[in-house]
């Protein structure tokens, strides 16, 4: 999969990591039993401080994302995180509402929400596009 | 643990001069990486040149690997890289005599090290030292710097010059050191981007006092700017009484205040304490951050 950091994003470096490794779980880039990039391997591809590599993993596997087996590597987990999922949808029901008012104030149509929610969807699916590094 | 460098309470002072560093204490872990950031003469150049040895502090204590580097200094020496944007190699010498007399000081050098980094630089072996590019000659250096495998580099500005691929080539360099080697890493530099890149952490010095010591990740989240309106406060003592505000200076029409926390608790608390409304709360890039807590008054 591919990887791209940006220093000067107001989102700090192990949360970037952090979402593009659950974008690419969510959209069936990465699968169970996947190999994920060692820290080592990942600080210097991406050329940031291996703690900030190793916060991010560290934070997915208290998560549940992914899971480190001692000397073998991390690996993505056989079964996704557990969720409440009553709440969960509760969850995003908020957040549609959300996103559709934002939209509305915008000046958009609902149209043109879903026309952006089907390009995210694309974008999960495939990854980011620009400046590629490879992991 | 021992911390590979660590500082009490350091002062020093210049013959004549006013202090450079008041009662400087900070200490860094292993393979632990701080980008050490400051106004021009703000002490940057006198700390790394303090935790050499190579200026004795007035008061307070170093410690490098546990050991002190004015009373042992051969030993910290040994285990220490150091590069930096004014260092003056010998002109005359050639790359390869350069390279093979700090062979010969360093029994811990790692030849393969060498030959990776003198193909990676594509450095050319007979040329002089003072014909190399500025470019060449830092890439010498840092070759220099970390082929003994230190525990501990310190690097005073050391992408000053340098365009951008010879920079990202620099940092490559630090980071696969610090991640084999698990070597610590004090980094000067007035490249806000590099830091935000490898440093995990930020120490701010300022007018030869640590104003700032934390992980950059706490300062993107917990940190950020409040813009008050002049007429909200008759000083700025009035506001930095606030708790978790680090730093008040007018702007214009404006106070600045640097808060501690998110937006939201930032507003709430400086409302609190002010008893008005009016104010915005927003988080900003590390390089404005840094300009609010060390900028002077407009």
């Amino acid at each position: 999969m591919y990887l791209a950091v940006n220093p000067s994003d107001e989102l700090p470096l192990y949360r970037q990591i952090m979402r593009q490794i659950v974008e690419a779980i969510a959209g069936g880039r990465l699968k169970s039993g996947d190999r994920l990039a060692s820290h080592r391997e990942l600080s210097e591809q991406l050329v940031i401080a291996p703690l900030t590599v190793k916060k991010a993993y560290d934070e997915l596997e208290a998560l549940g994302f992914i899971e480190t087996q001692r000397g073998r590597g991390t690996f993505v987990s056989d079964s996704p995180p557990p969720v409440d999922r009553a709440g969960r949808l509760e969850h995003i029901r908020r957040d549609a509402r959300k996103l559709l008012s934002e939209a509305y104030l915008s000046g958009l149509d609902f149209g043109e929400v879903a026309k952006i929610l089907k390009d995210a969807d694309r974008e999960i699916a495939r990854g980011p596009r620009r400046e590629k590094e490879k992991v | 643990m021992t911390p590979v460098l660590e500082f009490l309470n350091v002062s020093r002072s210049y013959k004549r001069g006013a202090p450079v560093l008041r009662g400087v204490s900070f200490s860094l872990g292993e393979s632990e990486i701080a980008g050490l950031l400051g106004r021009n003469a703000a002490g940057k150049t006198t700390l790394i040149h303090t935790a050499m040895g190579l200026l004795s502090p007035d008061s307070g204590s170093i410690r490098v690997f546990g050991l002190s580097p004015t009373e042992d200094p051969v030993e910290v020496k040994r285990r220490i890289g150091f590069v930096s944007e004014d260092q003056v190699l010998p002109p005359g010498s050639s790359v390869a005599e350069l390279i093979a007399f700090h062979r010969y000081l360093f029994s811990t050098w790692d030849e393969g090290l060498e030959r990776q980094l003198l193909d990676r630089f594509s450095l050319p072996r007979g040329s002089r030292i003072g014909k190399l590019s500025k470019g060449q000659a830092r890439q010498a250096a840092l070759l220099c710097a970390v082929c003994h495998r230190p525990e501990l580099l310190l690097l005073d500005e050391p992408a000053g010059g340098l365009d951008a691929v010879a920079r990202r080539e620099f940092l490559e360099t630090s980071i696969q050191l610090s991640n084999r080697e698990g070597t610590a890493i004090l980094f000067s530099s007035h490249h806000m981007t590099d830091v935000e890149r490898i440093g995990g952490r930020v120490i701010l010095l300022d007018e030869g006092k640590v104003r700032l010591d934390r992980d950059l990740d706490r300062i993107r989240e917990d940190m950020c700017l409040a813009v008050v309106p002049r007429a909200s406060a008759p000083d700025a003592a009035v506001i930095e009484r606030t708790s978790g505000c680090l730093r008040v200076r007018p702007v214009f029409d404006d106070w600045h205040a640097v808060m501690e926390g998110t937006p939201e608790t930032a507003r709430r608390q400086l409302a609190e304490s002010l008893g008005v409304d009016g104010i915005r709360c927003v988080r900003v890039p590390l390089e404005e951050l840094f300009i609010e807590l060390v900028g002077g008054e407009r």
